[in-house]
């Protein structure tokens, strides 16, 4: 592998495209998408770790982070189908019962 | 290679966050994903970058489509780029978290749960997919375990919060 | 440079691992894509015989009447001369990546097939497939998982009712049989002890009483109704059912696309049932004739008995592509909720009870 750096160079590139994404987009399936983009950042600095340090954990604590990630978008889009059934829409800017 | 697919993924990544259309966003996310794949795969992690395509890239996309086309989602307008306070801190922590965890990695010992092993002595031992299964099995057993108890949940999460309730109102 | 240090060059590894995984991938990809038009006419000729009517046989070339051998060849040329027409409102991207997904998907499967044993050529072992993965099978399925994009990407991107419907309705009938279809692999993998097809090939040995369909016969009976589920063919079709969706997600293609698309499905067949053959029938080995006794036959050279098992593989895919061609004109098509139960209360059930009792098996083989 080349050094490990790279990988972490990329992975911090993938995560700030994903943050930019929750933090500018306005549409919810965007912002999901966005966070399965951070999570994949995440996957990535952990694979290439484990490869570092010569050591399984990282990939079986990917696979754990591939479960949940999976689980968490199913539960997600399931918020976002209620959501645009009560709505009409999926903007963010409709969302706002909770502000003060 | 890695530097094709980084350059690569670079590119998707940016694809799938300034996009207008959902769904073309959820093409590039597939190609990230099938890229990010790849590059496990130079990192002998053959068995994540299948799990990778299959449950990421062959569910969990298709899943986010499923829902853009059954909600007839068309593209947004144009985004306003300015950039507040609050999230600018946001990147500056990003990455310096990054760069702390990058010291972390590179001053690090080999004493996880799941031993020191080389690249060789995976190979010599059977193969990625058996250690791995080696570890998940005995040391990793309990949140195996758990973690199907959690996909049960989840699914039985979506199935009541997108259920049609009766009574409910539409476009309230 | 000198013809000696031309060829001391080519003896080397590298030189002879790159030339050997270019003519494979020369080889794959050109049986693949004859496969297409062939099954093109058996798929007219079969029912035809089956109908008690006669299909196309007048198609020759020159004086030379050749059956209607080359049917398929008049078809592809005129598709290839049709005007291709993009519906207003398509979404180029989607549109223009949805046939090339179909093709993609299926030619990489094609890739992780062992069309014989491994080679031993100038001091290096090669195997014959055209990638060696040790994660084989997960390769595959996660590939076959990649092949419900076409489908959902084509009727988006049309920007046309039917096309949407139908779909929607192939994808979440592929995402559906997709869960039958690795659960009756799993006790494969829990008989055969390893994930590598090549592998399991070699365990199979050349005994019928011994291949992967006597000794799972469950899972070889879910795999092979899942096969038809996953291609959307024979009775599963509904989501190209011509009498129903005009034409379902390929409605607004035309000309080469719509080749494009057919051959990803005959494709994708072919590949389906290189896998089944693969896993369950034995692979390139022979029935009754030890690898090792066939390479005694043609008298020691390895690379004739390899071509014997490239042979035997095809034949044998080839039987599966018959028995696709003969339940799609035979059996009825599936309604869509009946379609959906299948898969969902009864095939996942089963395989979830076969794994359960293929594992309880193994175990107590283990324990005696």
């Amino acid at each position: 592998m080349v050094s490990i750096n790279n990988y972490l160079i990329l992975a911090t590139v993938m995560f700030l495209c994903g943050t930019l994404g929750v933090l500018f987009r306005r549409n919810l399936l965007l912002i999901l998408m966005s966070i399965e983009l951070m999570l994949n950042a995440v996957n990535l600095v952990f694979v290439s770790g484990s490869r570092l340090v010569n050591n399984l954990d990282g990939q079986i604590m990917v696979f754990f982070i591939i479960t949940v990630a999976a689980c968490e978008a199913g539960v997600g889009l399931a918020m976002v189908i209620a959501l645009y059934r009560r709505y009409g829409t999926v903007e963010t800017s409709f969302l706002r019962m909770l502000r003060g | 290679m890695f530097y094709a697919s980084a350059f690569l993924i670079t590119i998707c990544s940016v694809m799938v966050v300034t996009n207008r259309n959902p769904v073309v966003s959820a093409i590039y996310l597939v190609g990230d994903l099938f890229l990010l794949a790849a590059v496990y795969a130079s990192l002998d992690a053959h068995f994540v970058a299948a799990i990778q395509v299959l449950v990421y890239a062959g569910a969990i996309v298709v899943l986010f489509m499923f829902v853009i086309m059954l909600l007839n989602l068309g593209p947004e307008g144009r985004a306003h780029l300015r950039i507040p306070a609050p999230e600018f801190a946001v990147l500056i922590l990003t990455v310096i978290g990054f760069m702390a965890i990058g010291t972390m990695l590179l001053t690090a010992q080999p004493t996880g749960v799941g031993g020191d092993l080389s690249a060789a002595a995976i190979a010599a031992d059977g193969g990625n997919t058996l250690n791995i299964a080696k570890l998940l099995f005995t040391k990793f057993l309990w949140p195996f375990e758990i973690s199907s108890i959690l996909i049960l949940l989840a699914v039985i999460a979506a199935i009541v919060i997108a259920k049609k309730d009766k009574k409910q109102v539409v476009h309230g | 440079m000198g013809l000696d240090e031309l060829l001391a060059l080519l003896k080397t590894d590298v030189a002879i691992e790159t030339i050997a995984a270019i003519i494979k991938i020369l080889v794959v990809l050109v049986l693949c894509l004859q496969v297409p038009p062939l099954m093109v006419w058996v798929e007219r000729r079969a029912p035809a015989m089956m109908q008690r009517r006669k299909g196309p046989n007048r198609v020759g070339i020159f004086k030379w009447r050749l059956y209607g051998l080359i049917q398929s060849l008049a078809d592809t040329v005129k598709l290839v001369f049709k005007q291709e027409i993009v519906p207003r409102g398509a979404n180029k991207v989607a549109y223009h990546l949805a046939p090339i997904f179909g093709v993609f998907t299926a030619l990489l499967i094609a890739c992780a097939i062992p069309f014989g044993n491994d080679l031993t050529i100038f001091g290096q072992k090669i195997g014959l497939s055209v990638v060696r993965l040790d994660v084989g099978f997960l390769f595959i399925l996660a590939i076959s998982s990649l092949a419900v994009y076409t489908v959902t990407l084509a009727g988006w991107s049309s920007n046309s009712k039917y096309a949407l419907l139908g779909s929607l309705r192939a994808s979440a009938q592929m995402i559906s049989y997709e869960i039958p279809l690795g659960m009756s692999l799993v006790p494969i993998v829990i008989i055969f002890g390893t994930l590598d097809l090549n592998q399991i090939v070699v365990n199979q040995g050349a005994w019928p009483w011994a291949w992967g369909v006597i000794r799972a016969p469950v899972s070889f009976l879910l795999f092979l109704i899942c096969m038809f589920a996953e291609t959307n063919r024979a009775p599963f079709d509904l989501a190209e059912g011509e009498s129903e969706l005009v034409a379902g997600f390929h409605t607004e293609y035309n000309s080469a696309k719509f080749a494009a698309f057919f051959l990803g499905e005959y494709v994708s067949m072919f590949v389906l049932s290189c896998l089944a053959s693969t896993i369950f029938f034995g692979g390139w080995q022979a029935p009754f004739l030890p690898y090792e006794k066939i390479v005694d036959l043609v008298g020691g050279y390895a690379w004739i008995a390899a071509l014997v098992g490239f042979v035997v593989l095809i034949l044998k895919a080839c039987f599966f592509m018959w028995v696709y061609v003969w339940v799609r004109w035979t059996l009825p098509r599936f309604r869509y909720d009946q379609l959906m139960g299948l898969g969902w209360k009864f095939m996942l059930p089963v395989g979830l009870v076969n794994l359960l009792v293929t594992a309880l098996v193994m175990a107590a083989l283990e324990f005696r």
